[in-house]
């Protein structure tokens, strides 16, 4: 059904603008993504670009993270202006603050303004994780950090690094004393500025050539247009409030681990929906620690998981969706200096799933099961010095096929390359020989786990296995894994998801197994062994299709003996091997 | 002797006719996708009748005959491929699985994941393994390869691709596996990733291998059954057949590497826009656009080169199959004259993603389509004459295409006329929009270039796509409706080889290097000595591919040495590289060294002179009128049509008018003229001081 526009919506204006806007933030990415230096920007795509509004609402988003853009840009555009009232054509704004908006300090944020004859009419942002960020240890993970003191890193509360399209040379200066491998930084901080100015100069054209009053025109009328989608998204839903727990496992600072509670309010006839984080932990002496930013999107983005596609996100279907925070919560407003250090990830996903898991309990059809937990060794930041290259030091996150298990849904199994729920599996992995070309390792082993999928009419995408070690010199390992205890739920009658192990593996082959939260310096000869985690599954197993546990078990996801116990396959299996 | 190029498309086969001097005759016969050779012959036999010949007289008086088939492609895109197996490195038997990540919308989770295109159970791990350097970690398991030859039996495999990590700096073990396959299972096609494509990264190397795998057998019986029906009804000369590089290659040597054929049909558009937009206007650089039924195809030129990309996706990026071989860079859109237009929820206007595509085809071809398409706006407009399409031998239904539009116009509130002219306004902008993505990542400045329009559709918005873009000139070529067969018989008989070895401007390896560009130099020279030896002239292009250090992608630098001699001829390679990387990205790191990765040679060999005329003998039949049409800027106005051959070839005539051939309509708005150049083309000037249309909406 179509709802006939009475309004005096102009739906070709509409249209062909947000076609326009879209390809600016496209064209942001794909010069970041194609000069950045670090692997981290240039093979896994971990950054995003966005358009905000002068008043920092969120306008487009194009191909970003979610977990990077849903929140953040908004708060961080508002930052610029309580500092810097007066911004000018030529600015550049570097962010990296957890209390100012920003999501965790590895994400360096440049915010440029588009001023035009003198007014501020747009602010681009381009977010980007760094390969390091100057923290206390070589990762820009510091899950163990006590406060923002231990952690270390550099902290940008949105200081001024561009003046009249000069660089600040004084902030240049810090960042390349603090950060290591500072020509690294040098040369991602000249793609994202690159990024952030081919943005600028397309914006110039665009308010030359249609007008800014039009563009502002156009920009009621889409947020009003997004806001109209999600009503209608909100109105397919049934009346209820649903209380859902989830638990991260026990980490550093944190003994006990954690329990997220979140409360989620269908409202189909007011067309509101309303996330409840406020009944959650204090901050914690720990680099979990949620942002504001962070805090607000994770629950977002749950929640945009269960409405399915075709609700622009931006400013106009944000005014139907209400996060709740409160201060110094471990999921809401951070108090400094507690430290944020990890907010993009552990916490965060936990809390999507807490909310896409509320959902589900809704009905069958709505919703997604939980997600597997991240960040397994896989996705280590690794560092040391390479013998080949006249020892230069190196510093940088591997994504290598962690493949934490994707969630099922109502339509569809878990996605495999989801990498973890708050990036979409929009990221890119690795090459292994790309990765072994670049530093001192031999990539000895990847590939799925059999039977680590949450079963289910809709099953969660299974786990893998990593194996990797230095090859010329001792190298230092980092990582932070979430699920060895707590695995993904399923829902509706689905099944768990495998939990995450790592392991060292001795030169003399012994397997010695490696606490989920570490630092480890492995020697040549040595490996490092990762499981990651499975999805959970979605509806019961003995639903699924018999065609489809046949393809599962073709594919090396599903053994036939699990094909048979669990699903329930009665069909013959195919005997001639292969 | 006569010259034929075919181009199977997925509504018609296309068919040109080059006669010595006087001209070339284009046909289009309907492609048969079940028995693809008979629309070929159908096609044939168009061109005989035209003659006055048999089949047979026509092929004997031909000495080329160039073929491009979509045959692999729809192989691949509907499953109908051999059953393939992948040797792979033990510890990585899930390269496809994993594939390179990414997806398409992050809140769709209605997309499923994509299969692996060799399943699990056809995938066997070989023990062996080199290291980054090429030095072996282990040695290759001889016995190990032999089971899994015996198994490869058993399992009734038709093809084998083989994938070894780093086989692209030592190929020892898995060209070893190559001879344990011809020993042990004669007549198995194999192909070796090392051969098919010496890039690193290990997953496109393997895509392109199983690729080429399994199309081996359907894609050698195919030429082999076209070779051998042409030459019984008398064709002597030679076949050729088009690939994804822009060039052309012997029947044989692409049945043995069959993957080049994939997207080989659009890279031949950007040959033939080269030709006409060096002849036509006068620029080295230009945008090629091919407007089909269901896609609108876009590459470019630049400097007179059509730059080429290894990410060339079959079906949707992310979701479809990556081939991973370098081929001419193609953006495609899902926007042409099929697409859907209609009102979302919100009240907005979309144009596809969904098409009517030419079954049933638009509401105005009358063969049951009711939902309203890009060619049922350009009819309602009046761009289109319903009696003169294709020359009048098909009837379009202006009143049903009028309906089918009330639909839109209904829900936004405007004419029939105001709602058919959004509707093309924005497929308009959805191939701006991949324009400027193939533009900027290219490098190429819209402003610069000159648009070459290609396809039947590509005149109803071909000069406001370029009023959008700021480009001031737009050719459409007489022979535009067929521009990839033009492509095809313009095209050199090309190759292309590649190593892998890595070094530093900063710590140049002058003796490696030096032996690689010997050794790819010998390659070229080879096939120039071969399939290249009746040549007219033999070009060899040298390139580097080279980052700065830690950057992943690669640019292509062309080299201006052919042996680096001193420390200049590097510092030249490294100037080179920042000057190409600032046209690129507007930045560069100029006190950066280079690193190069990898290191390629292209072969072109000319067989040919002559540029492309159409038939001389071509006339007007039909006289200057005049037509009521819809333009947003002016309204409702009666327009001048001309027919293409009355065109003047000396004064522009200004706009608006209606340019008109029995195979294409160029609508020609104020603010721009027209004339015909000497190769028959429309070339269509634009004022620069008329504002674009879409600040025109103000």
């Amino acid at each position: 059904m179509s709802i006939r526009n009475t309004s005096s919506v102009d739906g070709v204006r509409l249209a062909l603008l947000t076609s326009r806007l879209q390809s600016v933030a496209r064209a942001m990415m794909n010069t970041l993504a194609r000069t950045g230096r670090s692997g981290i920007l240039n093979t896994a795509r971990d950054f995003s670009c966005c358009i905000v509004t002068a008043r920092g609402e969120l306008l487009a988003m194009a191909e970003s993270l979610p977990i990077h853009v849903m929140s953040g840009p908004d708060l961080m555009a508002q930052a610029m202006l309580e500092f810097h009232p007066e911004v000018a054509k030529g600015d550049a704004f570097l962010h990296n603050s957890p209390y100012h908006g920003n999501s965790h300090a590895a994400d360096h944020t440049l915010l440029v303004p588009v001023v035009d004859g003198g007014e501020h009419r747009y602010t681009l942002m381009v977010k980007a994780h760094q390969a390091d960020c100057g923290n206390a240890a070589p990762t820009t993970y510091s899950a163990d950090a006590t406060d923002v003191y231990a952690e270390g890193a550099l902290i940008f509360p949105c200081v001024q690094i561009q003046r009249d399209y000069e660089d600040v040379a004084d902030i240049v200066r810090m960042c390349r004393m603090r950060i290591r491998v500072p020509d690294q930084w040098w040369g991602d901080y000249l793609a994202m500025l690159g990024a952030a100015r081919i943005g600028e100069r397309m914006m110039f054209e665009l308010g030359e050539e249609i007008g800014w009053d039009v563009l502002d025109e156009y920009r009621r009328e889409w947020f009003d247009y997004s806001e109209r989608c999600m009503i209608e998204a909100i109105s397919r839903l049934p009346a209820e409030s649903v209380t859902y727990e989830t638990c991260h496992d026990p980490f550093p600072g944190i003994p006990d681990g954690v329990t997220i509670k979140v409360v989620v309010d269908v409202d189909p006839i007011e067309k509101r929906i309303r996330v409840d984080l406020r009944h959650n932990d204090d901050c914690q002496p720990s680099g979990l620690n949620l942002t504001e930013s962070t805090a607000r999107t994770a629950a977002m983005i749950g929640v945009f998981n269960s409405l399915g596609p075709g609700v622009p996100p931006n400013a106009g279907s944000f005014r139907r969706l209400e996060v709740l925070l409160r201060d110094n919560c471990i999921v809401g407003r951070p108090t400094h200096p507690y430290s944020c250090s990890v907010s993009t990830t552990n916490l965060a996903d936990r809390l999507t799933n807490a909310v896409q898991g509320a959902f589900a309990s809704i009905g069958d059809g709505y919703g997604m099961a939980e997600t597997g937990a991240a960040m397994p060794p896989a996705w280590g930041v690794i560092s040391g010095r390479d013998p080949r290259h006249g020892h230069r030091a190196y510093i940088n996150q591997i994504f290598l096929p962690s493949v934490t298990g994707g969630a099922g849904g109502p339509v569809t199994d878990g996605w495999l390359t989801i990498g973890h729920v708050g990036n979409a599996g929009m990221m890119l992995r690795d090459s292994v020989e790309i990765d072994e070309m670049h530093h001192p390792i031999r990539i000895e082993r990847q590939h799925i786990l059999p039977d680590t999928e949450g079963a289910g009419r809709r099953r969660g995408a299974p786990a893998a296995l990593v194996e990797y070690g230095p090859t010329h010199a001792a190298m230092d390992v980092m990582y932070g894994s979430d699920g060895a205890v707590h695995a993904a739920k399923g829902v509706r009658g689905g099944g768990a998801g495998a939990t995450s192990a790592q392991f060292l593996r001795r030169a003399d082959g012994e397997l010695v197994e490696l606490p989920p939260v570490a630092r480890v310096t492995l020697q040549v000869g040595e490996t490092i062994v990762s499981h990651s985690t499975g999805g959970g599954g979605y509806g019961h197993p003995r639903d699924r299709e018999p065609d489809l546990v046949l393809h599962d078990v073709m594919d090396g996801l599903v053994t036939s003996g699990r094909a048979r116990t669990v699903y329930g396959l009665d069909t013959a299996l195919p005997t001639k091997n292969p | 002797m006569m010259r034929i190029a075919t181009d199977m498309g997925g509504t018609f086969t296309d068919l040109i006719v080059e006669r010595g001097d006087s001209g070339v005759r284009l046909y289009k016969s309907p492609t048969t996708p079940n028995e693809p050779l008979v629309g070929v012959f159908n096609a044939i036999q168009l061109a005989a009748d035209d003659f006055g010949q048999t089949m047979s007289e026509l092929l004997a008086g031909t000495d080329t005959f160039v073929h491009g088939t979509t045959r692999s492609l729809n192989a691949v895109v509907t499953g109908q491929t051999a059953r393939t197996a992948l040797l792979t490195t033990e510890g990585h038997p899930d390269i496809l699985l994993f594939r390179e990540g990414g997806r398409g919308a992050p809140f769709d989770f209605t997309r499923s994941y994509p299969r692996p295109w060799v399943p699990r159970d056809r995938t066997f791990e070989v023990p062996g393994r080199i290291a980054a350097d090429g030095s072996e970690v282990r040695p290759l398991d001889e016995e190990a390869v032999k089971t899994i030859v015996e198994r490869l039996r058993e399992g009734e495999i038709e093809a084998v691709a083989v994938c070894l990590l780093w086989s692209v700096v030592n190929p020892a073990h898995e060209a070893r596996v190559g001879e344990l396959l011809a020993e042990l299972a004669p007549g198995l096609p194999v192909t070796l990733s090392h051969e098919i494509n010496p890039i690193v990264r290990e997953y496109r190397r393997a895509c392109s291998t199983v690729l080429d795998a399994s199309l081996k057998p359907l894609m050698g019986a195919y030429l082999r059954a076209l070779q051998g029906s042409l030459e019984s009804r008398g064709f002597r000369g030679r076949l050729l057949i088009n690939t994804s590089a822009g060039g052309v290659q012997d029947a044989l040597d692409v049945a043995a590497a069959p993957i080049h054929t994939i997207n080989s049909g659009p890279a031949m558009a950007p040959v033939a826009g080269r030709y006409y937009a060096g002849r036509d206007a006068g620029n080295a650089v230009a945008i090629v656009a091919d407007t089909g039924g269901t896609t609108y195809d876009v590459s470019v030129v630049r400097d007179g080169r059509i730059p080429v990309t290894q990410e060339a996706w079959i079906g949707e990026r992310h979701a479809g199959q990556l081939t991973g071989f370098p081929g001419v860079d193609i953006r495609s859109v899902g926007a042409g004259g099929g697409s859907i237009a209609w009102v979302d929820a919100g009240g907005m206007l979309r144009v596809g993603p969904q098409s009517a595509g030419s079954e049933p085809g638009p509401v105005c071809y009358s063969r049951g389509g009711t939902e309203p398409t890009v060619t049922d706006a350009c009819l309602a407009l009046g761009y289109l004459d319903g009696d003169y399409f294709l020359g009048g031998r098909m009837k379009l239904d202006v009143e049903g295409a009028r309906r089918a539009v009330t639909r839109i116009s209904g829900a936004l509130g405007l004419t029939v006329e105001e709602a058919a002219a959004a509707i093309l306004e924005l497929a308009t902008e959805h191939m701006v929009g991949a324009i400027e993505e193939i533009t900027l990542n290219q490098g190429i400045s819209a402003q610069d270039a000159v648009l070459v329009g290609g396809g039947g559709a590509a005149g109803f918005n071909a000069v406001a796509i370029a009023r959008r873009l700021g480009c001031d000139t737009v050719v459409v070529p007489a022979l535009g409706a067929v521009l990839s067969a033009a492509g095809a018989l313009m095209s050199d008989l090309s190759a292309e080889w590649a190593r892998t070895l890595r070094t530093s401007t900063d710590d140049f390896t002058y003796d490696d290097v030096n032996a690689v560009l010997a050794e790819l130099q010998g390659e070229c020279a080879a096939f120039a000595d071969g399939p290249g030896a009746n040549a007219i002239s033999t070009t060899v292009e040298l390139v580097a591919e080279a980052r700065y250090p830690s950057q992943v992608w690669e640019l292509e630098v062309p080299l201006r040495v052919a042996t680096f001699a001193e420390r200049a001829d590097v510092e030249q390679l490294r100037s080179d590289f920042h000057r190409v990387h600032r046209e690129i990205f507007a930045i560069d790191d100029s006190r950066s060294p280079v690193e190069i990765v990898g290191w390629r040679a292209r072969v072109r060999c000319r067989m040919h002179d002559r540029g492309l005329l159409p038939d001389a003998s071509g006339s007007a039949d039909r006289a200057l009128a005049h037509r009521p049409v819809y333009l947003r800027a002016l309204g409702a106005v009666d327009v001048p049509v001309v027919p293409l051959a009355l065109l003047s070839t000396t004064d522009p005539v200004p706009g608006p008018l209606i340019v008109e051939s029995p195979v294409t309509t160029i609508v020609v708005n104020p603010g721009a003229s027209a004339v015909r150049t000497a190769t028959g083309s429309v070339l269509v000037r634009l004022d620069k001081s008329v504002p674009s249309p879409t600040r025109a909406r103000r």
